[in-house]
C-alpha cells in the first residue's frame, strides 16, 4: 500500500514545523516508516483522546530519508563491489564511512542538525520489511546518537556516520544470510534511514525512558495460565535493548496485567528479573568508533535508576527478612523493576492502552501483530505519560492442522520429543542435523561455538541444505554465560531448533526477542527440552551418524533418509522420528 | 554580439547606483564604494623557454575589504583590461556579503594566453605575479583562487612561491587549490550545485515539482556539467546545452529532447567543455547553432559560460514557458535585457546568488586551509546547501516585503551590509 502521501517533504524544520512526519527524497519510505504512518492517525486520532490527560500518546517526531538517497549514494560511491563481497563486516562499514551521502541530501541534513539537540535514533527502514511474512527483525542496524554537542559540526558528522552505518548495516554478513534464507536478492533491497527523536529523559550522563517495552498479540509462549490469544507484553526500565537483544523484560499477559512471571521462587524472580538498563550516553564515548552499532550507549545499574528518581513508579522492594516483595522503593533493600504501581495500581492506564493498541494494530494490518513502544513519566506525580509508538510488524501464527497425540512422543524411533514446542505442522524433508556436542559443551566456549555454527551455517545455506539444530542453554543471547551468543543470521538455515537446557544450568529458556520473532516469523519449528522432561534426546543414534563435518565443538551429519517433525500448535507438543534402519 | 563595446565595470557601477539610490546612501558611502579601495597594476617580465623576455601586464584590485580578508579570482585572459578585473572584484565584495561570508572582494589577472606558454613558463608567470603582488597578498589580507583559464596547479605554484618568500607554510594563502595538497573536497561541484540548490529553492517557491521541469544550459565546463547532474538527480531534465568549440571558433548547442544523457555527453567532452560533435551527432543529438540554448522551449534557462550573454537584441528568443533563469556566469544579463526580462515576469536568480557557490567553497577551503584540518566532502556540501538557501531564503524574502526584483533584493542585501560594516569601522 502507498503511504507516501502521509509523509510531508522535510522542509527543514524537524521539531518547529508543522509536520511531524516528513521524507527527504522521492523514493520508498521502507517497511518500518511504512508501519509508522499507517498507525500514525489512527493511533493519535482514535486511541489517544480516550487516554488523555493521563497519557499521550504520539509517534515521536521523525524525518525518512528515502530510498532512492540509498541507491544514489551506492551509484555515486561505487559501493556495489566492496557490499556484495564477502570481505568482514567492519570493512565493509568502513568503506561506507569513507563514501559520501548524496549533495542533494546532506543540506537538508546539516539543517535539520543546527536545530536538534536532543538524542536520535538513526534507524533503518527496509524495502523487503514490507513484505508481511518476512520481519526483518533486528536485521539491519539501529545507531543512537546523543547529538548534544555544542558544535553543529560535530553534531553533523554523528548523524552522518550513522546513517552511513545503517546503510552498511545493509550489506552485512547477517543481513546477507538473511536475505538467502528468504530467497531474495540482494537487488531486491534498498534502504531507507528514519531519523527520530529518542523518547527519554535525561540524567546527567544518561538519557532513556523510565519504560520501554514490546506487545505481541499473539503469545507464543504462554505461561502459566496465560493464553496464547490474549497477547504478551514484555516492559523494561531503559532503552528497548535489554528486552530485544538481552532477552530481559518483565513479561505479562495483558488478560492478566497483575500476575507475576511464573518464576518457581522469588529467588528465581530476582535472580531473572533486571538488574541493569541501557541508555544514550551523553558524555563523550569512551572510544570513537563510528562503526560500532551502540558507540552511544552504555549499561548502568539501578542504584544509578534510583538515583536518577527514575524508579519510584516501575519497581518494587525485596524485603529480606519476611521473604517477600513490598511495592514501592521506600524501603532499602534489592529493587525489582516490576511496574507494579502501574500493572496493578493503575498509575496509568497503560495494559488499557496496549490492548487497544494490539487490537487496532491487528485489525490494521490484518494480522497479528508486534509493537515497540518507549514511555516516559512525570517525575513527580507518574502521570501525564508520554507514550512514544516506535515499530508495528506483522506476525505469522501458522494455522495448518496437526495433531499430535501424547502416545506420540515415545517410540525408539524417536530423536527427540517436547510438551513445549513452538510452530504448527509437519516437515519431513530435513536430512542435515547440527548439533553442539554435549560432552564439550560449557559456557566458557559459548562464543567459538557461535563462530563454528555460523561457518556451518554458511555452507548449509549456499548449499541449500536447510537443517536441525541443537543446541544448549539460550539461544540468541548477547550474554555467552547463558547460552549461545548467535543473532538469526547466523543459524538462518536452521528450519528446527532444540533448545536443550542442561541439568547444570538454570537458564530460563529464550523468550520474546527479535531473534524468536524471526524464528516464528519464518516458520522455524522450537522444541524447548529441559532436563526435568520425560522426553530426551537420542543422542547416541545421533552419534552413531556419520558426519560431514565435525569441529571442535560441533558435528554436522546427513542423514540417508530425511527425519520427520511434527508440531502440534495447539497443544505445544513436538517430536522429530528418524528412520530406525539408519 | 560584439564584445568589445562591454564594459562590466559600468553595468557593475549602474547596478550599485541604483541600489545605493534605494538605499538612499550618503555621498562618502557612494564614493567609497562605487571604486575599489585599492589597484595595482604591475609589469611582470616573463623569460621564456627560448630566453627571450615578455613584459605582461598584472593586476590586483581589491573593492572592499570591511568585512574581512578580501577574496577574489585569478585570470589570465589575453583581452584582459582593468575595468573587467574591477567589475569582478566589486561584485565578488557583493557576492561575499550576500551570503554573509566574512570576507571583502577582489579580482586579480593577467593579460595572456596560457594556452601559448609552455609549462613552465606558466609556472614562472605564476611565481613572479606572487613577487610582484606577494606583499598585498596573504590569509589575512587578499586571498587569491582560480578563474578564467587559471588552474589548481597554477594555485600550488603560487602558493610554493608565497611560501618561499615568507618562509612559512601558509596554505589559508589562496584556494582552489588539488584536493590532498590543501585543496577542498566538493571545491569543483560547489558552484554547479550551488547554481541547482537556488533552482530548487525557487521550484519550491512557484509550487513546481522539480520532475515536471526542463532546463537548457549555455555551458558545459565544470560549473555547467555539476549543475547538469545535480538538477538530473533532483528529477529534472536537461534538454539543450551548448559548448564553445575550440576548433571551428564559435559555440554549438547540443540539443535532446528527451533528455541529454549527462554521464555519456561528459565522456565526449573535453577539459574545457568543449563537446566532439561529430560524437555527440552519432549519439542523437541534434548539433544547432550555439545561440539556439537560449530559443529552448524549457522552463528554466541557466547562462553558465561568460557575460553578457543575455541582451537587448537577443532576448526575444526566449519561450514564453521559460520561468527561470538562474544565473551560473558572472554578469550574463545586461541592464537592458534585465528590465524586458523582468517584464515577462520570468524569475531571475541573479548572478551574485545563484554563482555563490563558488566563493562560498572557497571560503570553507581557506578556512580548512588556516586550521590545516580538513573535512568530509559530506560536511562541506551540507554547509554550501544551508549557505546558499539560506541566503536564498533573504533575498526572496526581502524582495516580496519590498516589491523589488530578486536582482535588487541581492544587491541591496550585500551593499546594505558592507556600508553598515564601512560605518562600523569608523570608515565613513
Amino acid at each position: 500500500m502507498s503511504l507516501e502521501h502521509a509523509f510531508k517533504p522535510f522542509d527543514r524544520r524537524f521539531f518547529t514545523g508543522a509536520e511531524k512526519f516528513t521524507v527527504i527524497g522521492r523514493g520508498s519510505l521502507g517497511g518500518k516508516a511504512h508501519g509508522l504512518a499507517l498507525m500514525k492517525d489512527i493511533l493519535e486520532g482514535r486511541l489517544a483522546p480516550s487516554l488523555r490527560p493521563e497519557i499521550e500518546v504520539a509517534v515521536p517526531t521523525l524525518t525518512v530519508i528515502s530510498t532512492e538517497f540509498f541507491e544514489l549514494f551506492m551509484r555515486q560511491n561505487d559501493l556495489f563491489e566492496i557490499a556484495s563481497s564477502s570481505v568482514r563486516d567492519d570493512q565493509i562499514a568502513l568503506a561506507f564511512q569513507r563514501a559520501s551521502l548524496p549533495p542533494q541530501l546532506v543540506g537538508d541534513l546539516r539543517a535539520l542538525i543546527e536545530q536538534v539537540h536532543t538524542p536520535l535514533a538513526i534507524r533503518s527502514s527496509s524495502l523487503l520489511e514490507d513484505a508481511m511474512f518476512e520481519p526483518f527483525a533486528s536485521v539491519y542496524a539501529t545507531k543512537m546518537i546523543p547529538n548534544n554537542q555544542l558544535d553543529a559540526d560535530t553534531r553533523f558528522r554523528k548523524l552522518v556516520e550513522a546513517v552511513k552505518f545503517v546503510y552498511a548495516s545493509t550489506f552485512f554478513k547477517d543481513a546477507k544470510n538473511y536475505l538467502q534464507a528468504t530467497a531474495h536478492s540482494r537487488n531486491d533491497e534498498k534502504m531507507a534511514v528514519i531519523i527520530q527523536e529518542v523518547v527519554g529523559v535525561r540524567h546527567g550522563q544518561r538519557f532513556y525512558p523510565h519504560i520501554s517495552g514490546v506487545a505481541r498479540s499473539y503469545n507464543f509462549y504462554p505461561l502459566g495460565l496465560a493464553k496464547p490469544a490474549e497477547g504478551v507484553v514484555d516492559l523494561a526500565l531503559g532503552l528497548g535493548k535489554t528486552i530485544v537483544d538481552d532477552g530481559i523484560a518483565w513479561s505479562y499477559s495483558p488478560g492478566r496485567p497483575q500476575a507475576n512471571p511464573p518464576y518457581n521462587t522469588l529467588d528465581d524472580l530476582l535472580g531473572q528479573a533486571q538488574h541493569e538498563f541501557w541508555a544514550v550516553n551523553m558524555d563523550p564515548p569512551l572510544e570513537y568508533n563510528p562503526i560500532k552499532e551502540n558507540e552511544h550507549m552504555l549499561k548502568f545499574s539501578l542504584e544509578n535508576a534510583e538515583n536518577d528518581g527514575t524508579l519510584r513508579f516501575i519497581a518494587s522492594t525485596y524485603r529480606a527478612q519476611d521473604d517477600k516483595i513490598v511495592y514501592g522503593i521506600a524501603e532499602n533493600g534489592p529493587r525489582i523493576v516490576d511496574f507494579a504501581p502501574i500493572l496493578k495500581f493503575d498509575l496509568i492506564p497503560l495494559n488499557k492502552l496496549l490492548k487497544e493498541l494490539l487490537k487496532l494494530c491487528e485489525d490494521t494490518l490484518q494480522k497479528m501483530v508486534e509493537v515497540e513502544f518507549a514511555i516516559t513519566l512525570d517525575e513527580s506525580r507518574g502521570t501525564p505519560a508520554r507514550f512514544g509508538f516506535l515499530q508495528v510488524r506483522p506476525m505469522v501464527v501458522s494455522e495448518a492442522d496437526v495433531e499430535l497425540p501424547l502416545a506420540e512422543l515415545e517410540g525408539n524411533n524417536v530423536l527427540a520429543a517436547t510438551e513445549s514446542a513452538l510452530g504448527n505442522g509437519t516437515l519431513d524433508s530435513i536430512r542435515d542435523v547440527v548439533y553442539v556436542k554435549p560432552e564439550k559443551f560449557n559456557f566458557h566456549h559459548s562464543e567459538a561455538i557461535a563462530a563454528q555454527l555460523e561457518d556451518l551455517n554458511y555452507h548449509l545455506v549456499n548449499e541449500g541444505h536447510p537443517y536441525l539444530l541443537i543446541g544448549f542453554g539460550r539461544w540468541g543471547t548477547s550474554d555467552p554465560q547463558v547460552g549461545i551468543p548467535v543473532n538469526f543470521g547466523q543459524i538462518s538455515g536452521a528450519k528446527v531448533i532444540i533448545e536443550a537446557a542442561l541439568l547444570e544450568t538454570s537458564t530460563m529458556l529464550s523468550q520474546g526477542s527479535h531473534f524468536f520473532h524471526n524464528m516464528t516469523s519464518f516458520r522455524v519449528f522450537y522444541f524447548s527440552m529441559s532436563p526435568s522432561d520425560p522426553y530426551q534426546i537420542d543422542w547416541s543414534w545421533l552419534n552413531g551418524q556419520k558426519a560431514v563435518r565435525d569441529t571442535e565443538f560441533v558435528r554436522h551429519v546427513r542423514l540417508p533418509v530425511p527425519l520427520t517433525i511434527k508440531v502440534d500448535g495447539r497443544t505445544g507438543r513436538g517430536v522429530i522420528y528418524h528412520d530406525r534402519s539408519s | 554580439m560584439n564584445i568589445s563595446v562591454f564594459n562590466p565595470y559600468l553595468t557593475a557601477q549602474s547596478q550599485f547606483d541604483r541600489t545605493a539610490d534605494w538605499l538612499g546612501l550618503d555621498r562618502p558611502t557612494r564614493e567609497l564604494l562605487r571604486k575599489p579601495m585599492k589597484e595595482f597594476h604591475v609589469l611582470i617580465p616573463l623569460r621564456m623557454d627560448d630566453g627571450t623576455v615578455k613584459i605582461l601586464q598584472g593586476y590586483r584590485v581589491i573593492h572592499n575589504d570591511a568585512r574581512g580578508p578580501a577574496k577574489g579570482g585569478i585570470r589570465f585572459h589575453p583581452a584582459e583590461t582593468i575595468d573587467t578585473i574591477r567589475a569582478l572584484a566589486m561584485w565578488m565584495t557583493w557576492k561575499c556579503a550576500l551570503l554573509d561570508i566574512p570576507l571583502g572582494g577582489s579580482s586579480g589577472g593577467v593579460a595572456c594566453d596560457p594556452h601559448d606558454l609552455r609549462l613552465r613558463e606558466q609556472e614562472r608567470l605564476c611565481r613572479n605575479w606572487v613577487r610582484a603582488l606577494g606583499r598585498n597578498l596573504g590569509p589575512r589580507r587578499d586571498v587569491p583562487a582560480p578563474e578564467m583559464m587559471a588552474s589548481a596547479e597554477h594555485m600550488l605554484w603560487m602558493l610554493d612561491e608565497y611560501e618561499t618568500l615568507n618562509e612559512e607554510k601558509a596554505p589559508g594563502f589562496i584556494t582552489g587549490k588539488p584536493v590532498g595538497v590543501g585543496g577542498s573536497l566538493g571545491r569543483k561541484e560547489s558552484t554547479g550545485y550551488g547554481i541547482v540548490f537556488t533552482v530548487r529553492e525557487t521550484l519550491k517557491e512557484l509550487n513546481i515539482a522539480p520532475e515536471d521541469t526542463t532546463a537548457s544550459v549555455q555551458g558545459f565546463g565544470n560549473v555547467a556539467q555539476h549543475a547538469v547532474r545535480l538538477f538530473e538527480q533532483i528529477g529534472g531534465k536537461v534538454t539543450c546545452v551548448s559548448c564553445w568549440d575550440h576548433q571551428e571558433a564559435v559555440s554549438f548547442a547540443y540539443k535532446k529532447e528527451s533528455g541529454i544523457e549527462y554521464e555519456a555527453l561528459a565522456g565526449i567532452t573535453d577539459r574545457f567543455g568543449g563537446i566532439e560533435k561529430e560524437k555527440a551527432r552519432q549519439m542523437g543529438y541534434e548539433v544547432l547553432p550555439g545561440e539556439a540554448w537560449l530559443a529552448q522551449d524549457v522552463d528554466i534557462l541557466i547562462p553558465a559560460a561568460v557575460e553578457n550573454q543575455l541582451t537587448e537584441e537577443n532576448v526575444g528568443a526566449i519561450r514564453p514557458r521559460v520561468k527561470i533563469i538562474a544565473e551560473g556566469a558572472n554578469g550574463p544579463t545586461t541592464n537592458e535585457a534585465d528590465k524586458i526580462i523582468a517584464g515577462r515576469g520570468i524569475l531571475i536568480i541573479p548572478d551574485i546568488l545563484a554563482n555563490a557557490g563558488g566563493v562560498t567553497c572557497s571560503y570553507f577551503e581557506q578556512v580548512q586551509s588556516n586550521m590545516n584540518y580538513y573535512w568530509e566532502k559530506d560536511e562541506v556540501l551540507g554547509k554550501l546547501d544551508v549557505k546558499m538557501t539560506s541566503a536564498f531564503n533573504n533575498v526572496l524574502e526581502f524582495s516580496r516585503k519590498k516589491k523589488l526584483s530578486m536582482r535588487d533584493s541581492a544587491f541591496v542585501i550585500a551593499v546594505a551590509r558592507v556600508a553598515e560594516a564601512c560605518r562600523d569601522r569608523g570608515w565613513i
